[in-house]
């Protein structure tokens, strides 16, 4: 095997590939690789490095860990996991990612591909209305100072007390939609006005809107997927793919800042100034977590925001109530955050950066509703070639800190493909296919064309057979809005 | 005033990076400037109604540079606005502080007359060096998409 790194590179399984920490100076536990063959052959040099970096951080417990749909990031790799001890360890933002609480979100319907059809153009030209995205935009949600705190600390629950959205919709967020511990006071006044804006916006790069078909002759597990709501033939959902936008990115950057001065106060040097880090248990470490927990929040919320204008243009295209369509969340769960929680080693601050948190059937972390079949994930692919819907197993919680991958992956840089494909061509290609786009930027749609990323069968293929994730349906796109 | 930017096709798979160079380092700046321009949007396609002066001042050249290209993501994201150019001058002080005074034009974000490209969400310390060889000023920026 031709591997992109001189480190040695050890067969776990054929699913699981360790570097011992005798690899790299400093290393403080393994790094483990969750890959085929085939995958593991195709990762770039940096995520190598970069999960082997992560190893060497102050606290960190068990293994770095990276993801099947892994590339190289800013300090970690996408796809990375690592969880560090409350007391002894640290908190990175890093390794939580400029894009915090970034996420996906599913909505079934009772509506088929043969009710959609028909109405599809209408329908994305009113979701391209409804849902703004692309440079700068913003929603059409008004706040003040104090609103966008409340905002903040309560997250989606902000949003269902507002109307944007009914109370049983947080059963289904991680989380019930609100991180507790988040402190709109430890947030700069600079990310509050570049978020203040920005509820109810998609954003831009691989973010995206897309409308969905279940594709029947791909339902692997018919009673996982009905008890949640996924029960019909060529039935339509929609997934949303974004984050916390500016907000997040200024909160992120305000204290890699800050850390960066911290770290030398409390002894740390890291392999890479982007790994900036600090004690979870300092000032600087609890108030980034609580700054945190706002974009976290805030990401939750703009999710939410969206949610509603999704239903409200169905609903203007269709002439039923949401309701009346089942337009019921299947799950929303976030693919950039730190969380604490517990396993045999006690309290960890897990970081997960394009990373999926995986429970698996049981978990008392769990509301009821999810308790019999494991927690959903959301896996985004390419808008060409379609997305899976995933199950959280035992396996992850006792192997992984309860992580799995979160999409496919980039194989090709922005820049080339923009040098590949004109964005003109691929909504083309797409509408030749039966998919419809509409995109603010046409330069931005040939940098998420379909040969820019993995084949994101081969990734969820890897993580099943590792057993992080059970495979529930194969979600293919009919039409998507992109930034 | 010589200045010269490139974006780079094997840098930052997800992201978006450049180089940028000049004669001195008041041009690096207006290149690197003008690359975070043109990164947005194209600023053939965007008017001047929108101002904005901005003065900022560090003692190492690099550090301040950095803080200039994240303010122009910042007023993107505070003002919604895109960018047609930025005047930028820098001059060192006696006590050897760079000096930053720029101006800023644009207008705001309107998607059916301008032609709108990435959303850059920061600039990123990734690969950033800002250096003088040979008497020409570099600096490579990596754009957090």
């Amino acid at each position: 095997m031709k591997l992109n790194t001189q480190m040695r590179v050890t067969r776990i399984s054929n699913e699981i590939w360790e570097i011992a920490p005798s690899e790299k100076a400093g290393m403080l536990v393994p790094a483990r690789i969750y890959a085929t063959p085939a995958i593991l052959e195709s990762m770039d040099s940096g995520v190598f490095e970069q999960v082997t970096n992560v190893a060497c951080l102050p606290g960190i417990r068990r293994y770095a860990l990276c993801m099947p749909d892994g590339h190289w990031g800013y300090g970690f790799p996408i796809g990375g996991v690592a969880a560090f001890d409350v007391r002894s360890g640290i908190i990175s933002p890093g390794g939580v990612g400029y894009d915090i609480n970034c996420g996906m979100r599913l909505i079934r319907t009772d509506l088929t591909h043969e009710d959609v059809q028909p109405h599809l153009e209408r329908l994305m030209t009113e979701l391209f209305r409804r849902v703004p995205a692309g440079v700068g935009a913003s929603g059409f949600v008004r706040l003040d100072r104090s609103s966008f705190e409340q905002v903040m600390t309560n997250g989606a629950r902000w949003c269902i007390e507002q109307g944007f959205g009914w109370h049983r919709d947080l059963e289904c967020i991680e989380e019930g939609g609100r991180i507790a511990g988040a402190d709109p006071s430890k947030v700069s006044d600079h990310a509050v006005s570049r978020g203040i804006n920005q509820l109810g916006t998609l954003g831009s790069g691989n973010h995206y809107l897309e409308v969905q078909v279940v594709a029947s002759d791909r339902v692997f597990d018919r009673d996982t997927a009905a008890a949640w709501g996924i029960t019909g033939h060529a039935q339509i959902v929609v997934m949303v793919h974004c984050g916390s936008r500016g907000f997040g990115h200024q909160v992120a950057g305000d204290y890699l800042k800050v850390f960066e001065k911290a770290m030398r106060r409390y002894g740390i040097s890291v392999k890479d100034q982007q790994l900036a880090c600090a004690p979870f248990q300092s000032v600087e470490g609890q108030d980034y977590f609580a700054a945190m927990n706002c974009a976290a929040n805030m990401a939750f919320a703009n999710r939410q925001v969206i949610t509603h204008q999704i239903r409200e243009a169905f609903a203007a295209v269709f002439g039923k109530s949401a309701e009346e369509m089942g337009m019921e969340l299947v799950y929303d769960v976030a693919h950039n955050i730190a969380k604490i929680e517990r396993y045999p080693e006690g309290e960890l601050v897990v970081h997960r950066k394009g990373a999926t948190r995986a429970l698996g059937p049981g978990s008392a972390d769990l509301p009821p509703r999810y308790r019999a079949t494991g927690q959903p994930v959301i896996c985004g692919g390419s808008m060409e070639t379609g997305s899976y819907l995933l199950v959280g197993t035992e396996g992850a919680v006792r192997d992984t800190f309860a992580s799995t991958m979160h999409g496919s992956g980039r194989t090709m840089s922005r820049a080339q493909a923009k040098k590949a494909i004109r964005g003109e061509q691929v909504q083309k290609q797409m509408r030749q296919h039966g998919i419809i786009v509409k995109a603010v930027s046409m330069s931005g749609l040939a940098e998420e064309a379909g040969f820019a990323y993995k084949n994101i069968s081969e990734v969820v293929e890897s993580v099943d057979r590792a057993g992080i994730t059970k495979t529930v349906a194969e979600l293919r796109p009919i039409g998507n809005i992109k930034g | 005033m010589a200045y010269t930017f490139q974006f780079l096709d094997d840098v930052a798979m997800a992201d978006l990076a450049f180089d940028a160079g000049g004669d001195s380092l008041q041009d690096v700046f207006q290149g690197a400037t003008n690359a975070v321009i043109e990164a947005l949007a194209n600023p053939e396609t965007i008017g001047s109604a929108w101002q904005q002066a901005i003065d900022r001042e560090d003692e190492d050249p690099a550090a301040l540079l950095f803080d200039w290209l994240s303010d122009l993501v910042y007023w993107k994201d505070a003002a919604c606005v895109v960018f047609s150019k930025s005047d930028v001058r820098l001059t060192q002080q006696e006590d050897g502080m760079w000096k930053l005074n720029a101006l800023l034009y644009g207008e705001p974000i309107n998607v059916s007359t301008q032609e709108l490209r990435a959303d850059v969400k920061g600039v990123t310390k990734h690969l950033y060096r800002l250096a003088c060889e040979g008497g020409r000023w570099t600096v490579r920026v990596v754009l957090d998409v």
